[in-house]
């Protein structure tokens, strides 16, 4: 049993010009698995990430979390296993760093005292401890993301999944974006990335999505060739 | 001269005067994947013809001892031979480039074909890719120059595949698109 599994999944958007994000796309995910999808934009590299994550619902196909069917889950919390990395830090969710990892953890019935041990030590797992007391809008583009996956990890996911982690990142802090990804994945967490960029990601799969359909798998075997009928 | 490795040796050379055996060992962690020695005797011939071409030479008072270990440096000529050669190796690389794009363009007739080589190509691209290093920008080697060499070789690999990639999808909505077109009636 893998830990995440889609089969067959489509999904389009929009009635009355269709347009299609997914297309019969399959893949399994194993623990401590890094999986990184390369497309352009509007390929549907987010829209795979929102449907692995079970925010969103593939119009056909299955996807299975831990054997289980992700869509008949009926109303079971996202956090409980799949941690989707946002990067955005909306002002209602608190003033500092530390508050934003905070709220989720006190919505889930977790004492203060606990919530706040458990979002500084994710900030330390993650190498930005400093960046507690600091307002989001003080966070360069590499302790962002830092802090989002930091986010995301107080809810001890197994699976990860995180949209163009380095997009915006100068070239330099990058290496320590993937190192600490890759670092999560040896401790266990499947980690499923999408990016723009190049997917390069020592020990990872690579895939790549274009027009909705999943490339990169096995490649199927080259195609008998027929006589070729050209005119002289 | 054509030989890769007479090159890459040269290189090595430059990045510090060294002896035939040590120069062997060197050549095999540096290019390890890239280039492959036949064995190391083939240092001391290739140090011989880049002796003879006046791009190295021995450095004079290391030819001692019970078991002389002489040792080269670079002369100004072998550097500039070795940077036109650098120049050179770039613009053959384009043209390779160029060379693939064209010819994958006679499948213009049968896009299926095209598609499969495609589809091959862009399997390559992504081995390649989750076999690519990550390094902090502090990490990549023992010595300096090995550091930087490993960083700028991680770096090629994936600023030349952040490349790459785009074109595989442009070249499969391509043949696509003629797929499709022949499918009609």
């Amino acid at each position: 049993m893998s830990l995440l599994q889609l089969e067959h999944v489509s999904k389009c958007y929009g009635r009355v010009s269709e347009r299609v994000a997914l297309r019969d796309v399959s893949l399994r995910m194993e623990p401590g698995e890094m999986v990184v999808v390369w497309g352009m934009r509007r390929s549907g590299r987010s829209t795979l990430l929102r449907i692995a994550s079970g925010v969103e619902t593939p119009d056909a196909g299955v996807v299975r979390f831990e054997g289980r069917d992700l869509y008949a889950r009926h109303g079971e919390r996202l956090g409980d296993g799949i941690g989707y990395c946002r990067r955005t830090f909306a002002s209602s969710e608190g003033q500092l760093v530390l508050d934003h990892l905070i709220i989720g953890l006190l919505a889930r019935g977790l004492a203060l005292p606990q919530a706040a041990g458990r979002a500084r030590a994710a900030l330390e797992r993650v190498g930005i401890g400093y960046c507690a007391a600091l307002r989001p809008a003080q966070l360069d583009c590499a302790e962002a993301v830092r802090a989002a996956i930091a986010r995301a990890l107080t809810f001890a996911p197994k699976l990860l999944l995180i949209d163009e982690p380095t997009i915006g990142v100068d070239l330099l802090a990058r290496d320590g974006i993937l190192t600490l990804l890759r670092s999560l994945a040896q401790e266990g967490i499947a980690i499923l990335a999408s990016t723009g960029e190049s997917p390069s990601l020592s020990g990872g799969r690579a895939l790549m999505l274009s027009e909705g359909e999943l490339h990169g798998g096995r490649p199927r075997e080259l195609a008998t060739v027929v006589p070729l009928r050209r005119s002289a | 001269m054509q030989s890769a490795v007479h090159w890459a040796l040269l290189g090595l050379v430059i990045e510090r005067p060294s002896y035939g055996y040590e120069l062997a060992q060197r050549f095999e962690h540096a290019y390890a994947g890239m280039l492959q020695l036949s064995g190391v005797s083939y240092v001391y011939t290739a140090l011989d013809t880049l002796q003879y071409r006046s791009m190295i030479e021995e450095i004079p008072g290391t030819r001692t001892g019970r078991q002389p270990k002489p040792r080269y440096r670079a002369t100004s000529e072998g550097v500039r031979s070795y940077q036109e050669r650098l120049i050179a190796q770039m613009h053959e690389d384009l043209r390779r480039s160029r060379l693939f794009a064209r010819q994958l363009a006679a499948f213009a007739q049968e896009p299926e074909m095209a598609l499969d080589v495609i589809e091959r190509y862009g399997q390559a691209c992504l081995e390649e890719a989750g076999e690519t290093p990550v390094l902090a920008s502090a990490d990549g080697g023992a010595s300096p120059a090995s550091g930087l060499a490993s960083r700028l070789v991680s770096e090629e690999r994936r600023l030349a595949l952040e490349a790459r990639l785009p074109w595989i999808d442009y070249a499969r909505r391509e043949f696509k698109a003629l797929a499709a077109g022949r499918m009609q009636p």
